[in-house]
This record gives structure tokens, sequence and C-alpha cells, in this order.
């Protein structure tokens, strides 16, 4: 039995049919496949642009949009919002690339009969629970992402690929800090 | 060298954003196909039930490593020419523990979460109002000089790991994969053992 | 062995192909900017031309102009650079060019003492593949002698009043002294301008602004 286990580790695990919502849903991609579709992007990413993908980036620019039309010389004083300064704000490859994410899930979930509206949570968790965390954890994750230069996509992804050293160190650390903090949160989730 | 082709001047920035929001597709694509356009699917990652996260992220890796490793191989890419952010080796920690903390409790990263928006999770919508307003709190924060100071303390520029551990590059890339491979087998068995826990 | 490849699945052909190319990869010496090759024909062509070139009054003009369009990088030693240097000029110095991170893209003024390592930096570049680097014709020397130290006209008629002013207007953007036409003292001996500020470019003005690449 144990050798059988083992040999097939590699093999999907056949998942556990999820209540009624998923009736229609397909079932996802093989996720070494999607992987190697993701990676192939990076590639191109690398290839066409001489950059890597990234997504926090884009969430900046727009905090730096709106405050630089409100009150621009407060913006131009702190020195992470000058830094996106250099000409308009939105006019930016990861603003375009952002839009195209949207794009690109929006067309694949709609293959996939995945487009629903409704709220991602736990069995034993409330939508206002839900939604406030959700939102915290935005907030912490954009800190997060400033302070590292990047976020899952950018550093961890992009940077892993090319063997960055700051990028694989906060790639481990992602990964630390989220299984730290996993016991703490399970209401949430399960 | 014909690649990076942006760097060699083949088209300018305009057609560049053009190109942003065709990989941008490519990328919310697979995103969504996945499945990561559900927060329960990633966070199952840190529960130890459902490691897609790991086996998406590191095939991508191993994949677009490779390719490039190759392709600079060939000389058909020059690496020295493809973006690479600068070190800062204690923030970068810091911020990838805080980011953490927020992957889990939001669960979503900023990426992701486009891909759940697109799908119309609600709680996408709001994970990306509260990566706005972190980033306006970072932008705040940041104008205290021991913050600015933290910041951009501990800087490497920018390094990769065969030059910091004085490693051919190729000898690194062979041992990323066999830890990629490494990892996807124990990922198989861990997730064999909680289908097998769930079930009984 | 055709039958027991046939026999794997998708992922574990998947696992076979990464770990194959993974195990070459060892050997591979991938293209980060070292060695560089240069087609001798080109090259040459492209240097009998000489217009590659750019002389120094155009520069003078073009910074007084606010042209943000370039970038003049000044390839002397800290101390030179830090005893004077043109405005809006970056340090790279010589040895550390291959890895300053420099992009074909981008306009490049190369400026040297007297031209001779701004050539050689050219050279370089070429063979990078950069195709849009330019010399400071006669480097620092000749901007210290026609742009700080214009030497105006003794006597000049309407015309040479006309260049007289327009050399006088530039040398005073620079703080510099024109001379007086006739025998004045060797440029060389000549005081240069104090550098007041640290190298840091006015905000957004001279430098081209380099795009933030973040992810």
């Amino acid at each position: 039995m144990t050798t059988k286990t083992s040999a097939a580790a590699w093999e999907p695990v056949p998942v556990k049919a999820e209540p009624a919502e998923r009736e229609l849903a397909a079932p996802y991609m093989n996720p070494y496949l999607a992987g190697v579709g993701l990676g192939l992007v990076l590639l191109a990413a690398f290839v066409v642009m001489g950059r890597g993908l990234g997504a926090s980036g884009a969430f900046n620019r727009l905090v730096v949009f709106v405050l630089g039309g409100l009150a621009p010389e407060h913006a131009k004083a702190s020195p992470f919002f000058a830094s996106y300064l250099d000409g308009p704000p939105l006019k930016d490859w990861l603003v375009f690339e952002v839009l195209g994410v949207l794009a690109g899930a929006f067309i694949s979930g709609l293959l996939a009969r995945r487009v629903m509206v409704t709220v991602e949570k736990g069995p034993h968790a409330s939508v206002g629970l839900r939604l406030a965390m959700a939102f915290a954890g935005g907030l912490l994750m954009a800190i997060g992402a400033a302070l590292a230069r990047g976020c899952t996509s950018g550093q961890a992804l992009s940077g892993g690929a090319l063997l960055n050293l700051g990028s694989w160190a906060f790639m481990l650390s992602v990964f630390a800090g989220a299984y730290a903090l996993a016991y703490f949160v399970r209401r949430e989730w399960r | 060298m014909i690649a990076p082709l942006f760097r060699y001047g083949l088209f300018g920035d305009e057609t560049s954003l053009i190109v942003a929001f065709l990989i941008g597709i490519g990328f919310g694509f697979f995103l969504e196909r996945a499945g990561f356009g559900s927060a329960r699917k990633l966070v199952a990652q840190f529960y130890l039930t459902d490691l897609a996260v790991f086996k998406v992220m590191f095939t991508a890796i191993v994949t677009a490593m490779l390719g490039a490793t190759y392709l600079a191989w060939m000389g058909l890419l020059d690496l020295s020419l493809v973006n690479l952010v600068p070190t800062y080796v204690v923030p970068q920690i810091a911020g990838g523990l805080v980011l953490g903390f927020g992957f889990v409790i939001g669960g979503y990263c900023p990426g992701t979460s486009m891909a759940a928006v697109a799908t119309g999770r609600i709680d996408g919508v709001f994970f990306g109002l509260g990566l706005l307003a972190g980033s306006f709190v970072f932008g705040e924060v940041i104008r205290l000089p021991a913050v600015a100071s933290f910041f951009t303390s501990t800087e490497l520029g920018e390094t990769t790991i065969p030059t910091y551990v004085n490693l051919p590059y190729g000898l690194v890339v062979f041992a990323v994969v066999l830890m990629a491979l490494g990892g996807f087998w124990a990922a198989g068995l861990l997730e064999r053992k909680a289908a097998a826990c769930a079930t009984r | 062995m055709r039958r027991l490849f046939s026999q794997l699945t998708v992922n574990q052909k998947l696992a076979l192909a990464a770990f194959l190319l993974g195990l070459v990869a060892i050997w591979a010496s991938p293209y980060r900017g070292g060695l560089v090759t240069l087609d001798a024909k080109e090259m040459t062509l492209a240097a009998a031309r000489g217009a590659d070139r750019v002389g120094v009054r155009d520069v003078a003009d073009w910074i007084i102009q606010g042209r943000a369009d370039f970038r003049l990088i000044d390839l002397r030693g800290d101390r030179e650079f830090a005893e004077y240097h043109i405005d809006g000029a970056e340090q790279i110095a010589m040895a550390a060019l291959p890895d300053a991170g420099l992009s074909p893209q981008e306009k490049i003024v190369l400026c040297s003492e007297d031209g001779v390592q701004a050539a050689q930096a050219w050279v370089l570049l070429w063979a990078k593949r950069f195709r849009g680097v330019y010399i400071l014709d006669g480097g620092l020397a000749r901007w210290k002698a026609q742009v700080l130290f214009p030497v105006l006209a003794a006597n000049p008629t309407g015309e040479q009043a006309i260049e007289n002013e327009r050399l006088r207007a530039v040398s005073a953007y620079f703080h510099g002294m024109p001379q007086a036409g006739g025998a004045g003292p060797a440029v060389a001996s000549l005081a240069l301008p104090k550098i007041e500020v640290p190298a840091a470019p006015p905000a957004g003005q001279k430098k081209p602004a380099k795009k933030k690449e973040g992810c």
C-alpha cells in the first residue's frame, strides 16, 4: 500500500465534490499544467519586456492617482507616493497588466462556468466576519508588499525564476508567516 | 542577442502597455484555471489540505527559470537586461511575514484578488479595498524617519543566489529543480494524508 | 523504452522533463552581459562615418533647453567628478560601466577628460548592441575651452558680436567666465566653477525620468 502511495504522489488527488454551487462548475486544471502555463506567461514577460509580472504596484499607483488629484503636495511629501509620480501614475505597465488579469480571469471563469457573485468563506464564519477579515488581510498585505518591494507575483514568481536573493528570502517568509498564523484564524476557513 | 525585445527598442512605451494587457490576460487566465480565484482553495495550502498554491507557484518558477536560463545560454536573451528587484534583506523578510499574515487572514494576494473580483467574489472586492487602504497607510507611515530608514536598510543591490553563494548559475538551477520536484512529491503525500483523514 | 515512456502519466512526464532539463542546465552559462562580440566591419564603418559624436556646444544647448531625453555619463573618477562636472551628469566610472545597468533603449552621451575613454566606452557599448551612444567630442577639456571659458572675438563685427553674446550667455549659465580675445591665461589654469550642491539633478527636469519598474 505504501509503495503505491509514494509512486503516485505526483498524481492528482480525487477532490470531494463541494456543495450544490459547484455542480455546474468545471473541475480545476491540473495544477502542474496551470503552473507551466503561468511560467510560460512569465517567460514571455522576460523575453518581450525584460521584466516580470506584478500586482501590488498597480494598487499603489491607484492610491497615488487619487491622492495626486486630492492633495498633490501631501503626496509628493511622502517618498513612497512620490516615487510613483514620474508621469501620470496610471499610465503604467503594471496597471494595464492588472486590467488584463481581470479580463483573463473572467474569460477563464466564464469558460469554466465558475463566475458567480458569492462570498468565499468557511462554514463557521459569518459573511460580516469574512468581509472584515478580507479587508484587514488586504491592508496587511499592502503594507507587507510595500516593505518588500513586491508581492507574490512580482517578487516570489518573477524574482524566484530569476534566482533573485531577496525574492527567495521573501518567498520563504511569506510561507512562514502564513503557516504561523493559520491556526489562529482557522475559524474563518474551517 | 535579440531579447528582451523592449530593451532593444523593438517597440515603444505605448505599445508596451498593450503588451502588458495581453500578458495580464494570460496571467489572469491561468490563475483562474488553477482555481486561485477562490480564497478557500488558496488558503487550503496553509491548512495542508490542498497544496495547489505550492504546486502552481513552483512549477511556474521552474518553467520560467529553465526557459530563461536556456534562452540566455543560447545567447538569445540577455539576462542582465531583465529587471531584478534590488535585495533589502530585513525589510523583505519582514514584509514577507506581514504579507503571509495578510494572505491567511484575507485569503488572497493582490493578483489572485483580481481573479476573484473578475469571477464575482465580493470578499475579493473587500480585499482589494483593504489593499488600497494599506498602501495609503504605508505611504503615510513612511514619512517617519525611523520607518524610512528601516525601509532602506540592509541593501545588497541586485543580487542573485548564485552570485551570493558563489556557485555556478546552472548548478543552482538544478538544485531548485530538485527541490521543487521533492516538494511536489511531498505535497502529494500530504494531500493524500489529508484526504484520508477527511474521509475517516 | 517507448512503452515505458507512454505508461507515464502527464505529471510524471512533466517531472521527468523538468529533471532532465535541470540536469543539463548544470553546464549552462547564461548570458548576463559578460562576454561581448563585435562585428568588425559594422563597427569600423560606424566609426568611420563619425556620426556618433556630439559637440560640446550642442550638449550645452540641450542642457539649457532642459532636454530630458538623454543621459550624460561622466566616466571619470570620484575626485575629478567632485571637483567639477557638467550639470546633470551622472558619474559612472569606466571600470563600473559593464555593471551599470545601462539600457540599449537609452540615448547616452559619454564624456571623459579628453574623449579617449569615452571612445573606448563607446566601442564596448556598441558591442553590447547599444546604438544610441554618443561621444562628447573633445571631452571635458573642450567643454572648458569652448563652453566655460570661451574666447570672445576682440573688436567684433556685427555677426561676431551676436556670437559673443551667445557665448557669454551659455558660459554664464554654467557659471563659467568668458575670456577676452587675444593672449589670456591658459584654460587649464582657470578656476573651475564650484559645485555647490552634490550631484542630485533638479527634480524631474534634467535627467530622463527613469521609469520605476516595480512589481
